[in-house]
């Protein structure tokens, strides 16, 4: 038996910002996380195929070295990018993703080991990436399926934080936490979107390789080009029938949001779904003329306001479920105007000095400064 | 009780101290090694010495590997641990600092690509450069401490906070300084005694022992400043907090003595190694990270065991009711949960009958709601231990929980609830280590009684009030004893048998004696 409103009560603390500024925050950070892990997870599926495909010689075997290189730096991007989100996610909905995440303790605390787990075989396989033959792609299958399995355990905490009404049989069931969220009918279909993305998306990042070769090796860049443009286009194409049976698998009151019950939230479908649709044509122009430019500028800025699209729905879908208990009014404010500034001028100093730092690196355009082996 | 609690076999205790101690381990060398690895670099490149550079660029995988890898996910770990088990406490840290958190986040993110650029720049940058990575990842490093010492600090000493919730007042409170200088003296140390590892697998003799004594310099000094800055710490620390680590709390009193051992025999070792510093092996440098692990292992340990019963000091225990009632607590203070009872306060217990035929039931969703942030039934701070060693039928556990703030030193935060509920938990710890009433009264000489009933709160010397006030006469004594409520309020109504009641007056006079602590003021009563 439970007490008629499960939600657990916030603290007494005041938000020490107004509402808008982490929701702002929430969802900007989510973004720049999403696209890191985007990177990490599709990039990962996309160079394991092209080893297999090209077991005898072609550009497969490269392109899998090339990426798996760069994994030791997608997954801390990601992590990094990750804990921001989760930073503002626990100020805005603590009450539901707390009470979730202790629903499913111990599989949500197991993420960690396997990310620790992941994290060990992507620098193995980078620092084994010259040699032939071994064990890296056998290595790099297990992590990048330890992450895929990671992302289907996020899916299933966020859709449990949503729906407040499955907590207390799942808890009871098992206090000692063994719960997954499986009955949620839109937990497969929600994954499935998110993954089917993250290769897309991880085409555009193989679009980003080729871009890197483009004046060093021609021929390679151009099979790179060819094969992460090809793959962000049928995985995109793939989001249409994936996106339509996630929209489906909603409750009918939340799936009426995006057909017009809100106009804001059928917008944003309508412009995300255009944005897919330009961004393969735009690919698919970039791939037929060869026009790397088209591919890693145009292609990714179009996509990026889709993503952006997604992710305020994404957001809205949220609110939606969780409408009958949770709203922005419910939260005082008293904004820490002590310390807010000092965050903010951080924060830009911050970026700035990233910046300065990638540049002086030779990356994100910078050209590198004088380079001198060392012994 | 507002938020579920999981249900952790072995403790839930131990998995976050699990999790804390080895993401302490690697974060404090995660801030030393940063220094160590610039400072280093600068000192081969003035002496030119291509060999010191070549191991200390194997050392820089080395630390990105340990820092970056397990550092950060261990970092996110506490956040995961935290959350599931004290969401209440997380709650209210994270509505508090998140600004500290943001800020700590932009310290975070850089300390991340400095990091790696350095990692990867070994072969590619001109060295006045790579040197600049190397000094904004110490920096971005060591500023993260700087801020996340504030919070955790403020978890000991809660300062002015608890009265005006001003963000910097809890921030800069009481043991801020101490123990920022104190982390930072071991973030030095753990910059030595981690490269002492990567040392003692390199196979040149000459350039292996200028690397340990190299190390010796980090590890002897930073150490050899720990127990001044800890005496200033432990200072600053109230009295009465600290008094813990002193006797009444078993916890605390023997993780102080690792720590104080631990860190000798740390100190020790590296002077050992110095001995023959050409020779050093893999297994000797594992040994000083050991021990190492251990002595800071302790220290994290008594400054968590102090803490309790709170989790944020005077604010927030560490069952997650609030210590005073205060606007927005949600009905969870220690006073309203009195009030009101447990079962209707708690949103999560599925057995809510006091009427019915499953009290133990009913028990153990008590015991779950507001013991099990600390206790398991038969693991880690297992209550069947602690039930079997003082022999507490029903009876007696039921009038001992009454008293529970008293316990060690006031460790516990006081049992919430009815009677009625109190006794419901009594029937469901007997069924987890069944004494009989006659079991109970079985202990017939002094020290047993003594250890049974008494010594939760009663400590042997002579200022405490049994030994100070309970008369000599031990026939007066054994009749006084009759009625402990009556004696001061406080105590928990416990019966004892009269030859108990005797063997234990008895037993008294006999330690006052042995120890000198002369006769009750008075004449006692």
């Amino acid at each position: 038996m439970m007490q008629s409103n499960p939600i657990p009560a916030l603290d007494p603390n005041p938000l020490p910002a107004p509402y808008w500024v982490f929701k702002l925050l929430l969802i900007v950070t989510f973004v720049l996380h999403i696209v890191a892990m985007n990177f990490l997870l599709g990039g990962g599926v996309l160079a394991l195929t092209a080893k297999w495909r090209a077991k005898n010689g072609g550009f497969g075997g490269r392109l899998f070295s090339d990426v798996a290189k760069k994994m030791p730096v997608l997954l801390p991007a990601t992590i990094t990018l990750g804990i921001a989100p989760l930073l503002f996610v626990q100020v805005l909905y603590g009450q539901f993703f707390y009470t979730s995440s202790i629903v499913m303790a111990w599989p949500w605390f197991l993420v960690l080991a396997m990310l620790t787990a992941a994290y060990y075989g992507f620098y193995y396989v980078s620092f084994r990436s010259g040699q032939h033959g071994g064990k890296a792609g056998g290595v790099m299958l297990v992590s990048v399926i330890l992450v895929f399995l990671i992302g289907f355990l996020f899916s299933n905490n966020l859709t449990l934080s949503q729906t407040p009404a499955r907590w207390a049989t799942k808890y009871f069931a098992d206090p000692g936490g063994w719960n997954l969220n499986l009955t949620e009918p839109a937990l497969i279909p929600r994954f499935l979107h998110f993954f089917t993305a993250a290769v897309a998306v991880g085409g555009i990042f193989l679009v980003f390789v080729a871009l890197a070769n483009w004046k060093r090796d021609r021929e390679y860049a151009r099979q790179v080009l060819q094969f992460g443009g090809k793959a962000f286009m049928y995985a995109t194409m793939a989001q249409f029938v994936v996106g339509l049976v996630f929209l489906v698998s909603l409750p009918r009151g939340l799936r009426m949001l995006f057909m017009g019950d809100s106009p804001l939230a059928a917008t944003l479908l309508l412009v995300g779904i255009t944005g897919g649709i330009a961004a393969i044509f735009v690919m698919s122009g970039a791939l037929r003329n060869e026009n790397i430019r088209a591919a890693a500028l145009y292609a990714p800025g179009v996509l990026a306001v889709t993503i952006a699209c997604m992710a305020v729905m994404r957001d809205l879908l949220r609110d939606a479920y969780l409408s009958p208990y949770f709203h922005a009014g419910q939260f005082a404010v008293a904004t820490q105007w002590s310390v807010l500034p000092l965050f903010l001028a951080l924060f830009v100093a911050g970026v700035i000095l990233w910046l300065v730092m990638m540049r002086r690196y030779g990356l994100l355009g910078g050209k590198k400064e004088i380079e001198r082996p060392q012994p | 009780m507002n938020y579920p609690v999981w249900d952790v076999a072995f403790g839930a205790g131990l998995l976050i101290a699990l999790v804390a101690i080895l993401h302490v381990f690697v974060s404090h060398f995660a801030v030393g090694g940063g220094l160590f690895l610039v400072v280093t670099e600068h000192r081969a490149r003035r002496k030119n010495d291509a060999a010191l550079l070549g191991w200390l660029k194997k050392h820089t995988r080395f630390f990105v590997l340990v820092t970056v890898v397990f550092g950060a996910i261990s970092g996110v770990g506490i956040w995961f641990t935290i959350a599931l088990i004290s969401p209440t406490a997380t709650s209210n840290l994270i509505h508090a600092y998140v600004w500290g958190w943001a800020i700590e986040w932009v310290f975070f993110f850089l300390e991340i690509t400095a990091a790696l650029l350095y990692l990867y720049g070994w072969d590619k940058l001109e060295p006045r450069l790579h040197l600049w990575y190397g000094w904004i990842y110490f920096g971005a490093a060591y500023l993260s401490l700087v801020i996340i010492n504030g919070i955790i600090a403020f978890m000991l000493t809660s300062g002015s906070w608890t009265k005006n919730h001003e963000f910097w007042k809890g921030f800069f409170n009481p043991t801020y300084f101490p123990s920022l200088a104190f982390r930072t003296a071991i973030a030095l140390a753990l910059a030595g005694i981690y490269a002492l590892i990567t040392a003692s697998v390199e196979k040149d003799a000459g350039l292996k022992a200028r690397i340990v004594r190299w190390c010796a310099w980090w590890i002897v000094p930073s150490l050899a400043v720990l127990p001044p800055l800890g005496w200033w710490y432990i200072r600053r620390i109230p009295a009465d907090v600290w008094a813990s680590a002193r006797g009444p709390m078993p916890t605390a009193t023997h993780y102080a003595g690792f720590a104080v051992v631990l860190l000798a025999v740390t100190f020790v070792l590296a002077l050992l190694s110095l001995l023959k510093p050409g020779r050093m092996h893999l297994s000797f440098s594992l040994l000083v990270a050991l021990v190492a692990l251990g002595a800071m292992g302790s220290f994290e340990f008594v400054r968590e065991a102090i803490r309790k019963p709170f989790v944020i000091s005077n604010y927030l225990y560490a069952n997650s009711l609030y210590s005073t009632q205060i606007p927005g607590d949600g009905g969870f203070s220690v006073d309203e949960v009195n009030a009101a009872g447990v079962l209707p306060s708690a949103k999560w217990a599925s057995n809510r009958d006091l009427a019915g035929s499953n009290l133990a039931g009913v028990g153990h969703e008590i015991f779950r709601v507001e013991c099990e942030s600390c206790h398991t039934a038969n693991a880690y701070r297992g209550l069947k231990h602690y039930i079997a060693l003082r022999q507490w039928d029903e009876s007696k556990i039921q009038a001992m929980a009454g008293g529970l703030e008293f316990m060690h030193n006031g460790v516990m935060p006081p049992f919430a609830g009815t009677d009625a509920e109190r006794g419901v938990l009594a029937v469901y710890l007997n069924t987890i280590e069944p004494i009989s009433a006659e079991a109970a009264v079985a202990a017939t000489d002094g020290q047993t009684v003594f250890d049974q009933n008494c010594s939760m709160c009663h400590r042997v010397n002579a200022s405490d009030p049994l030994f100070k006030n309970l008369t000599s006469d031990p026939a007066a004594a054994g009749e006084a004893l009759k009625d402990l409520t009556a004696l001061f309020p406080l105590m928990p109504d416990l019966k004892l048998t009269g030859p108990q009641r005797t063997a234990l007056a008895e037993w008294i006079n006999a330690q006052r004696s042995a120890k000198g602590f002369g006769n009750p003021a008075q004449g006692g009563k």
